[in-house]
């Protein structure tokens, strides 16, 4: 989906960051020290008093990419997205911005960063129950000092933009829970950030408002292609929206890739156990199922790009009857047929001489 | 709300909005939320229930070992004299020095004198304004800002009730009460606020300031008369400034429960946007917390009304001053007469403030949908033409040459009910066939229950009741709780008033007794019938919001002068607040839990006594806590009116100068204040 050469800084480069809550003191020994990384929640707690939210987490988001974080709640997934501005203070580790120190920030240069670079959407929405909804969008550009007329005008755009024409005069309190946090989200765009940061963002909201919020998001992120770290504690959600997905238990990241890495090849039982249920043909590429082409099949066959989902797949082999072909920039990196597109669909693990090296 | 301090802030409890209609109307008076707060304590457990239940054993056993021993030394009743520290002489010494003092000291010259000298003059400006503006233009003024807040109803009533005023012929006493009033509450707001916002903002002041408030709160208003009479002398100054400290603590209470409970979520979404700590401050946390600071204003002047009334007893002045002197003549119907207006001033104040409350987050009409009228009234300008109107009426009235009240207006009221009074007390007050007569009942009272149990509390070994007030606090809470207990009814011993200490207690034991019994008859009556509850509810209303000082009109009127009296004004005082914490706490009670004893075929007094009341514990405990301390407050003023024993000793004090007496007895009543409240106060744990 993106197309991010790795030469290009990261928006966020987190290396190692720990947060511990607890007593200053002895959450300040815990980073590095033999309890922290033996032990689990619980024993820590025992042993030291204190609770490590997040545990040497390190990863990079990259520029216009969606970074999910998923986990269960007390995963340290919701800790995680604080610390990156600071709305919780990291207990050790480096955190930088566009290559700027975050750590190292002064209360001005941070107050910037959260006004200017880094805006976030909340799960429970947090607006202002006594302001309308264009001052509630308008609320980041008055802090800003952003004169009247100009942040009203600059936040009926956003309205307009998020689909709440019609409803600037309403409070929060009138509106429904997707309305709400169609308001946040129009309050986090109104900076024009350069991240987006949502914190289990439809959580709270009902099944088909959560999907028109998912797809509302899916556009935005289309049609501007801002940076979005994006956490949520619902699967199919990191599916739909992530390019790269890192999985927290226990304030670790327990496996970090894109959705395919993540439901192909979990990384340990606990993320097998996760993606169990999980449609693997929905998520899974042609990529997976493919066979390196027998004489003849290079030529013959519907091609598909190799993005194609499996589910896709299924449907043009069944139409054509016969294999299709995975085709990149005009070269066949191999077919596939139904014997592979079932392995997939039945979870078989890929067999030997499938899966060629794309 | 209410005047009478009670029931719980919303906010405190976990359920806060849900509570919806409920939590916005009346929440609550202020002096509730200390036990509100204890309320919000995790529920202790099981465990040490049984734990203590299982210590309470022992004590039992001591107890009726100890009964007996007491009645073998029948002379070890009261408090020993060489316990006792005579105060009198160093107080009467200090006071002596003060009042030589008051004009030369640099104290007195350059900080309590230039308090002092505002006072008056911001008073005495107010009142000249209020006089300046006319009966036309003050109650035009009321009614167009009830208006405003409520509508045509309100501003009825309003319009109403001062016009009343002047037809009793009260309009002068009544606009120098609400002088009085309105300079004491607005610094009582201001300090108040200015207490709040530190106790709300850094957790090192409000451990500080939450013991005294909550102190503060359950202390009667007689309590704080004399310190400032000690200061300021009798007058303006010292009562505006009792009705001051007596009014901020709930203003303060309110303030910092509100910006403490300012929605996280909020506070954070205003960080994480980049706001600075006075950003924060000004747009989120404060405007957050508008509701409860609002409730914080009505109940600064409702308490300060209260106050302002009682203060006449250290010369404010105004209508407390017409009912006190009244009172002291046993002159009913001049009573009722400034009685009157002081009820219509609560509810008019009380109903106003609560309008404006309500307004907070309601959902805002949009213009085109307002009534012609309105929308010429709202907004800025709407203010400015209200002003202006209302300044017309002014210049009306003094034009027709009756700015003041005109004269020949005036309906007597005190003679008709004088006679009224006079017709009762011939036929209702006793020899009434079967019931008995009013005069009967009092006495019956007096003798049959008030007086045994004085004398028996003050037969009782002194180190009994000292051994019995530890165990009452054992059981209600922690050492702590018995620790202050035992200190605070030693105090009362050490401070030589003993006897009438315990008789003022026997008072305050005899009128919660029989506030609890009517409290709880009539809740559970009203908690089983929505009708019941209907018709109770404009009635509680009204009678929490008056101030305590006028419900000894009525029962003066009824039951003559004495003891019984006072614990009858005090029962009706604090009735409405145990009706309605307790019908809130039958109220509250899980309604699944209701539905599946019925399901299984429970009979309504099965119900009642297996789940409701037992779940209600809480809300019955704290009626407890409620009744005892709102009791307390108006025992005291009872002394007015022949209740005698500590309030008297105020009173005494202060009518012969003999600041000593009244300062002990003061101290007395704060001892037994926290006494009190502590031994009932419900389940503080840690």
């Amino acid at each position: 989906m993106n197309t991010t050469t790795p030469a290009e800084a990261p928006v966020f480069a987190v290396d190692g960051l720990w947060k511990v809550f607890g007593p200053e003191k002895a959450a300040a020994r815990v980073p590095g020290s033999a309890d922290a990384t033996g032990l689990s929640a619980t024993e820590l707690r025992e042993r030291t008093g204190c609770t490590a939210a997040v545990r040497d987490v390190t990863f990079d988001v990259r520029k216009g990419e969606v970074f999910v974080v998923m986990g269960l709640s007390g995963s340290g997934k919701s800790t995680l997205v604080r610390c990156l501005t600071r709305l919780i203070e990291p207990t050790a580790g480096s955190l930088s911005i566009d290559g700027e120190d975050v750590l190292a920030m002064d209360a001005g240069r941070l107050r910037a960063l959260r006004r200017h670079r880094a805006a976030m959407v909340f799960q429970h929405f947090g607006l202002l129950p006594h302001r309308t909804v264009l001052d509630n969008v308008a609320y980041g550009l008055e802090i800003q000092g952003v004169g009247r007329g100009d942040r009203r005008d600059r936040a009926a755009e956003l309205v307009a933009k998020v689909g709440l024409e019609g409803l600037e005069e309403r409070r929060p309190g009138q509106l429904s829970g997707g309305q709400q946090q169609r308001v946040g989200l129009a309050r986090a765009l109104a900076a024009d950030p350069e991240v987006l940061l949502f914190d289990e963002p439809f959580s709270a909201l009902d099944p088909l408002i959560r999907r028109e919020m998912q797809e509302e998001v899916a556009r935005l992120h289309h049609e501007e292609g801002r940076t979005m770290v994006f956490i949520t504690h619902d699967l199919a959600e990191a599916l739909r929206l992530g390019d790269r997905i890192a999985l927290m238990r226990d304030g670790r990241i327990v496996q970090l890739g894109t959705p395919e890495e993540i439901v192909g090849s979990p990384a340990d039982d606990y993320v097998r156990d996760f993606v169990r249920d999980v449609p693997r043909e929905q998520v899974l590429t042609v990529r997976t199922a493919m066979r390196p082409a027998a004489a003849g099949e290079a030529e013959r066959g519907p091609a598909l790009a190799p993005a194609t989902t499996v589910v896709e797949a299924i449907e043009a082999v069944a139409r054509s009857g016969g294999p299709a072909r995975v085709v990149d920039h005009g070269r066949c990196l191999g077919v596939v047929d139904d014997a592979g597109l079932l392995a997939v669909v039945a979870g078989l693990p890929a067999t030997p001489g499938r899966g060629v090296a794309a | 709300m209410t005047a009478t301090r009670t029931h719980t802030p919303p906010g405190t409890r976990p359920a806060g909005p849900a509570r919806g209609r409920q939590s916005v109307d009346r929440p609550a008076g202020p002096r509730t939320a200390h036990t509100a707060a204890a309320q919000d304590r995790p529920r202790r457990p099981l465990a040490a229930l049984a734990a203590r239940r299982a210590f309470l054993v022992p004590m039992g056993v001591a107890v009726a070992l100890l009964i007996p021993l007491a009645v073998v030394f029948p002379g070890a009743g009261s408090w020993p004299a060489a316990l006792t520290a005579d105060l009198s002489g160093p107080l009467g010494r200090a006071g002596d020095w003060i009042i030589d003092h008051r004009d030369s000291h640099p104290l007195f010259l350059y900080f309590f004198g230039h308090i002092s000298n505002a006072v008056v003059v911001s008073v005495r400006a107010v009142y000249v304004l209020l006089l300046a503006a006319g009966w036309t233009g003050v109650t035009a003024l009321a009614a167009l800002v009830a208006w405003r807040l409520a509508g045509i109803r309100l501003a009825l009533t309003c319009a109403a009730a001062f016009v009343a005023c002047g037809l009793l012929g009260m309009w002068v006493p009544t606009m120098q009460t609400l002088a009085l009033m309105a300079v004491a509450v607005a610094a009582s707001v201001v300090l108040g606020a200015l207490l709040g916002l530190a106790a709300g903002l850094s957790p090192r002041a409000d451990r500080v300031l939450r013991p005294v408030l909550d102190t503060m709160q359950i202390l009667p208003a007689f309590a704080y008369l004399l310190p400032m009479v000690l200061v300021f002398g009798i007058g303006v100054p010292a009562a505006v400034l009792a009705t001051v400290v007596y009014a901020a603590p709930p203003m303060a209470r309110l303030t910092a429960l509100g910006l403490r409970g300012a929605d996280a979520g909020v506070m954070e979404a205003a960080a994480s946007l980049g706001a600075t700590g006075r950003q924060r401050l000004l747009t989120a946390r404060l405007p957050l917390a508008r509701r409860q600071l609002l409730l914080g204003v009505n109940q600064a002047i409702m308490t300060g009304l209260s106050m302002a009334v009682i203060a006449s007893v250290i010369g404010a002045g105004g209508l407390g001053d017409r009912v006190y002197q009244a009172l002291a003549s046993v002159d009913v119907g001049a009573a009722l007469a400034a009685g009157i207006p002081i009820v219509l001033l609560a509810v008019v104040l009380d109903r106003t403030a609560d309008a404006a409350g309500r307004r907070i987050g309601a959902t805002p009409v949009p213009a085109r949908e307002q009534h012609l009228l309105r929308r010429v009234f709202c907004g800025w300008y709407g203010r400015l033409l209200t002003f202006l109107v209302a300044v017309a009426a002014a210049v009306a009235g003094r034009v027709a040459g009756s700015s003041l009240w005109p004269g020949s207006w005036t309906v007597p009221l005190a003679d008709p009910v004088n006679s009224a009074v006079a017709w009762m007390t011939g036929h209702l007050y006793s020899g009434v066939p079967v019931v008995g007569g009013t005069a009967d009942w009092a006495a019956r009272f007096t003798g049959w229950i008030l007086d045994p149990l004085r004398s028996g509390l003050q037969a009782a070994p002194w180190w009994l009741l000292l051994l019995l007030a530890c165990a009452l606090g054992l059981l209600a809470g922690t050492w702590r709780t018995a620790l202050t207990a035992v200190l605070a009814l030693g105090a009362i011993g050490a401070l030589g008033v003993w006897e009438a200490s315990l008789d003022t207690l026997s008072q305050v034991l005899a009128a919660v007794a029989v506030t609890l019994v009517l409290g709880f008859a009539i809740a559970v009556g009203a908690a089983r019938s929505a009708r019941a509850e209907r018709l109770l509810r404009p009635v509680l209303d009204v009678c929490q919001t008056l101030p305590q000082f006028v419900y000894l009109i009525p029962v003066v009127a009824l039951f003559g002068v004495g003891r019984a009296p006072a614990a009858a004004a005090a029962v009706v005082y604090a009735l409405p607040a145990v009706v309605r914490i307790t019908t809130q706490g039958l109220r509250e009670v899980d309604p699944a839990v209701v539905e599946s004893v019925r399901s299984l075929g429970a009979s309504r007094s099965q119900l009642l006594r297996q789940v409701q009341l037992p779940l209600a514990r809480p809300a019955l405990l704290l009626a407890v806590n409620q009744a005892v301390v709102l009791v307390l407050a108006v025992v005291i003023i009872g002394g007015l009116v022949g209740g005698g024993a500590l309030g008297y000793d105020v009173v005494l004090g202060l009518a012969q100068g003999d600041l000593a007496t009244g300062l002990v007895a003061g101290a007395a009543i704060v001892c037994l204040g926290l006494l009190l409240d502590r031994v009932t106060q419900p389940a503080k744990e840690d």
